[in-house]
């Protein structure tokens, strides 16, 4: 059974959500409305994914999605938001979390995206694909001391097409690829952004001599 | 007390060492012959020096009758000199008998009025000064005195004037951070409290079906429409460190986000000049007014905005049924891509492109091109 941890500050929201997930089959391992507390459960309890609200009364999004991938066997952090939220958003993406999901969405396109999640796979809304794909113009645009990352050309095609809500069946058909294929690509542009702000993480550290104790 | 205080009292103390300074000079009567009308004068410089200490010190009476009224005070004593010098008027190296005193005036006129009221005054007291040396015969006329007097007004007046833009910018930022420190308040409140519910109502309301589900969806269009605004996504202005006449794409567009609608953006910000921004959000909302004429009311679109090359694109796709090969053009003759038509020309007045892809089952596609 998959274990799943909900952090959100607000109960009601909270409660619906681990509502529909232990309807859905999956086990609910803790609830909790602190990005603290969050924290510490989640290295307690190891929920295989979280669920994540971006906006927490005590830390940001992205502090609990770099804590949570900190951890020895960190969870898959699904991160749940308003739409208005972008920049957090990409912010929590780039500390670790590999989905996002606006709270507008369905019930079902929830519980698809924790299956996914659950799965290891990445999960894109338009609005994070457009976020991903403005952040590595943004890389490429800037004269940076070590070479940042790149999109290859079919990763910024698929990118594109997800920005504008084709789903990975549409841009298969239209690409001519297999599921699976548009499916990696998706994660791989994450995959190589989380790394890239790992690596700029580090370097920042030894610059800042944070390293010396 | 604003910045300017501290500038009142400081010529405050300068008028004080000023008049010692002029009587030490009366006290050596070094070329003074009529030392009594000379300490008159200086009884005069200290009553006005009490005066002017006062009067400037409050802020009501800090006005041009004052100021005029401190310049011929200062004026009439630098001109009693010959009569206190008597016969051996201009004798080498005898000061006025103000001495350093009419600076006063200068100081006073240049911090109320700025540089030029500072060299209007220092140009007066100059004009009596040299007057003074003229007429004693000296030659030639030394002009330091005057030079420096000048050189006081426009400086300090020039200095005052930026502390005092500098303090009403510091005043106004103070005010715009209390501002938004309100509005976070607000938000932080409304996000706990009615989002949440709003949120809550759409959910449900969608699982319960029929009426509750129209609820629901009304529900998460006003969900929409308050965390926008209390993001606070600011009607079209400019970009703060942007050039003046250019303003970020992205609030604009953002504003026709809804259930129906998904824009997504960069992180950062779109810049581009203000006719090409607010061309381009009536460009994509004709656009999507365009989805909503043909598709239904109901039907999904997404916006995407990037950057590329020194341009900006911005497309517009719908889930409709798409058109079909070849007929892309018929549809452009009888009026069906009418609205598409005539985003053509709005764009190509700003020097953009638009391109229409059509894919049978995949929805339409207008995509717009814009020069940065």
């Amino acid at each position: 059974m998959v274990r799943v941890m909900v952090v959100d500050d607000h109960p009601m929201w909270r409660e619906g959500v681990a509502r529909d997930l232990t309807e859905a089959g999956y086990e609910v391992v803790a609830t909790v409305g602190e990005g603290g507390q969050a924290i510490r459960a989640a290295g307690a309890v190891r929920p295989d994914v979280v669920v994540l609200d971006l906006r927490l009364p005590d830390m940001s999004g992205a502090q609990v999605a770099a804590g949570m991938a900190a951890a020895a066997s960190p969870p898959r952090v699904l991160v749940l938001s308003a739409s208005a939220e972008q920049e957090d958003v990409l912010e929590a993406v780039k500390a670790g979390a590999s989905g996002y999901l606006v709270k507008s969405a369905s019930r079902e396109e929830f519980l698809e995206a924790v299956r996914r999640t659950a799965d290891g796979d990445a999960v894109f809304t338009p609005g994070l694909a457009g976020l991903v794909l403005g952040e590595y113009r943004r890389l490429a645009a800037q004269p940076a001391p070590v070479e940042g990352p790149r999109l290859t050309d079919r990763e910024t095609e698929v990118l594109r097409l997800v920005a504008k809500g084709l789903s990975y069946r549409q841009i298969a058909e239209r690409l001519v690829l297999s599921h699976r294929t548009v499916q990696n690509h998706v994660q791989n542009t994450l995959g190589k952004l989380q790394l890239h702000n790992r690596v700029e993480l580090v370097r920042y550290a030894i610059e800042r001599g944070l390293d010396a104790d | 007390m604003g910045i300017e205080g501290p500038f009142w009292r400081a010529i405050a103390v300068f008028r004080v060492a000023s008049l010692v300074y002029a009587a030490v000079l009366m006290a050596q009567h070094r070329g003074y012959e009529e030392p009594v009308l000379g300490w008159l004068v200086i009884g005069v410089m200290a009553l006005w020096t009490a005066g002017a200490t006062f009067a400037y010190a409050a802020a009501s009476l800090r006005r041009w009758p004052l100021l005029g009224i401190d310049l011929l005070v200062a004026l009439a004593c630098l001109l009693t000199t010959p009569y206190v010098e008597g016969v051996s008027q201009g004798a080498e190296g005898v000061m006025p008998v103000p001495a350093t005193w009419v600076a006063g005036p200068v100081l006073a006129w240049a911090v109320y009025g700025g540089r030029r009221a500072g060299a209007v005054a220092a140009a007066v007291v100059s004009a009596g000064d040299l007057w003074l040396r003229a007429r004693a015969g000296d030659d030639p006329v030394l002009i330091n005195g005057a030079v420096l007097l000048f050189l006081t007004g426009v400086v300090v007046g020039h200095v005052a004037r930026l502390a005092k833009q500098a303090e009403e910018r510091m005043q106004r930022a103070a005010e715009m951070e209390a501002a938004q420190r309100e509005r976070e308040r607000l938000a932080r409140d409304i996000h706990d409290s009615v989002l949440q519910v709003l949120a809550m109502v759409r959910r449900r309301g969608r699982e319960l079906g029929g009426e509750a589900a129209e609820l629901g969806r009304l529900a998460g269009a006003q969900e929409a429409a308050l965390r926008q605004l209390i993001l606070g996504t600011p009607p079209p202005r400019q970009a703060a460190s942007s050039a003046k006449g250019a303003a970020d794409l992205r609030p604009l567009l953002l504003r026709y986000g809804s259930p129906e609608v998904t824009v997504s953006t960069p992180a950062t910000p779109l810049v581009l000049p203000l006719e090409v921004v607010q061309g381009a959000s009536a460009a994509v909302g004709a656009a999507l007014d365009n989805v909503r004429a043909h598709c239904g009311p109901e039907a999904r679109a997404w916006v995407l905005a990037e950057s590329g090359e020194a341009t900006v694109t911005v497309s517009i796709r719908d889930d409709g049924p798409g058109i079909p090969d070849g007929r892309l053009d018929e549809a452009l003759a009888d009026g069906r891509m009418g609205v598409a038509r005539s985003i053509r020309g709005r764009v190509a007045e700003l020097g953009g492109e638009v391109s229409i892809v059509s894919i049978p089952g995949q929805g339409t596609e207008i995509e717009i091109t814009l020069p940065t």
